[in-house]
């Protein structure tokens, strides 16, 4: 990298004053299929265990009938004199049976992920929110703002009323990011909604803190809106649904912070234990730069001719077309000349009948 | 960042894509995408340089990225150009195919100029037609 690119810090009338360099966690590799795998597999750890009751479909005395009943070997209830007596139990395929593989409390909730991996999918996650492009890919309303990563002043940490937060928003243009949300919101489908899920909306701005002087309690009330501590940033935040580029708002001193929460390239991080952050497989990935550069254009093949002649000529038949058929064959000229001589000659002969003819011809 | 790696992360999935018919073409609904297929070379999001084509209501806009913008800039990264209103199609094409003349995007000249074709005959005044003479049946009710 020639010159490390910069950030302007907005104050709270949303002028840029200050600048910072951009933390080099913000240019990491962005890894889509690393990102995806990892939510994936985070997303399972919030899960409650459920199952059906132990008991269910075993709670008869159902014996097996045997051979010989003309009836299938299934075990049926015994007694009489309900209609319950001499049915089907137990089976999977039986009415009031149990279902087949009884769900369990002790089934595998929770997925591992390596802590290097999890980290890999945040840096992404982080790189990818730092390019306009990704974010207004994920749907965030951001064409009005002036600029990717957007930094405020550290002044934000202590807003403590949502009116404040909203003025704020309004003058970085990044409301209607919080209107589209608002707008969004609409009731679950299905049994969610007794199950305190009741509506579903979209993923609002992420605003990132360094240290709360009452930012959480003056933004917590906007629908959409998160807020997180700069060293606790999760992928479920980062990239909700697998899905990369939230919009996250950094104030100035979270974002500060950003180099010693994840390090660098070369130097380690501060709040992990001898992490760097990793690196990218190649250093160019313009591929179309790559193509027309002259190391590359040096060695390959001169480009041929746009448009390809055809290896064979179009295929005519000798049947129907003279030319090909004189090709192939040298006698048909002649041939055919002689037929239609023949032809002429033949028409040149017929004359009407002689007198002569006509005359024996019609007998008297 | 590269166009390149930046069109790989939003093919599969953005949330402009429109795919409704199965099997059939993708479209894409962003700002910069001419004709509103999804594809990299019409992509509004992954190419540096787009020209998307707005009607404001009054008049037709053209937005593109401005020369040397920071990559970082989402709003002052854009310049915006309005085709006067009450200019003639052919004014509009004429001043649309400014940018391709410059060679900005001359790749995307027939898609912009159909864009900006389309949204100039939005603007045309309806002909007025003279009030249909009644015939027949109504002729004779209305002379009577």
């Amino acid at each position: 990298m020639a010159s490390r690119p910069t950030v302007n810090v907005r104050s709270a009338a949303g002028e840029a004053t200050t600048s910072l360099p951009l933390p080099a966690v913000l240019t990491a590799p962005i890894r889509l299929d690393v990102v995806q795998q990892v939510h994936k597999s985070l997303a399972k750890n919030k899960r409650q265990a459920y199952a059906v009751n132990v008991k269910a479909g075993h709670q008869t005395s159902a014996e097996s009938w045997g051979t010989g009943r003309a009836v299938a070997r299934i075990p049926r209830v015994g007694g009489g004199g309900t209609h319950r007596s001499g049915q089907a139990a137990f089976g999977n395929m039986c009415r009031g049976g149990r279902m087949f593989a009884p769900t369990k409390t002790w089934r595998k909730w929770h997925v591992k992920v390596n802590q290097n991996q999890r980290r890999f999918a945040v840096v992404s996650a982080l790189a990818a929110s730092a390019l306009p492009s990704l974010v207004l890919a994920r749907g965030h309303r951001i064409e009005e703002i002036e600029e990717v990563p957007l930094v405020v002043a550290s002044a934000v940490e202590s807003f403590v009323k949502t009116k404040e937060a909203v003025a704020l928003l309004k003058t970085l243009n990044a409301y209607p990011d919080v209107v589209k949300v608002s707008t969004s919101r609409k009731l679950r489908a299905g049994k969610g909604k007794l199950r305190n899920r009741r509506h579903r909306q979209r993923r609002g701005p992420l605003i990132v803190y360094n240290e709360d002087n009452g930012i959480v309690k003056a933004f917590r009330n906007l629908p959409g809106v998160e807020l997180v501590n700069v060293r606790r940033l999760s992928l479920l935040q980062l990239a909700p649904g697998g899905h990369l580029g939230r919009f996250v708002i950094w104030t100035e001193s979270a974002f500060g912070l950003l180099d010693e929460v994840f390090g660098t390239f070369d130097t380690a991080a501060v709040y992990k234990k001898d992490y760097l952050l990793p690196t990218a497989k190649i250093s160019n990935p313009d591929v179309t730069r790559l193509i027309n550069s002259s190391e590359i254009q040096a060695v390959v093949r001169p480009a041929g001719p746009k448009t390809q002649k055809r290896p064979w000529s179009q295929k005519k038949n000798p049947l129907t077309n003279k030319a090909v058929l004189f090709r192939l064959n040298p006698y048909a000229k002649a041939y055919r000349k002689q037929q239609l001589e023949k032809k002429s000659e033949k028409s040149k002969k017929e004359k009407a009948a002689g007198e002569a003819f006509l005359g024996t011809l019609f007998a008297p | 960042m590269s166009s390149d790696l930046q069109w790989l992360l939003i093919r599969k999935y953005n949330s402009f894509m429109v795919k409704k018919v199965p099997e059939g073409p993708v479209f894409s609904r962003e700002a910069g995408n001419l004709p509103n297929l999804h594809s990299y070379k019409y992509s509004g999001l992954a190419n540096a340089k787009t020209i998307a084509v707005t009607d404001t209501g009054s008049n037709i806009q053209l937005s593109y990225s401005k020369k040397g913008a920071s990559p970082n800039a989402v709003k002052p990264a854009k310049a915006t150009y309005s085709i006067r209103s009450r200019s003639g199609p052919r004014r509009s094409l004429g001043a649309a195919a400014k940018l391709s003349k410059r060679g900005y995007r001359p790749d995307l000249r027939p898609v912009l100029l159909a864009r900006v074709s389309a949204l100039s005959a939005t603007k045309k005044e309806p002909k007025s037609w003279p009030a249909k003479k009644p015939r027949g049946k109504k002729a004779k009710a209305a002379t009577a």
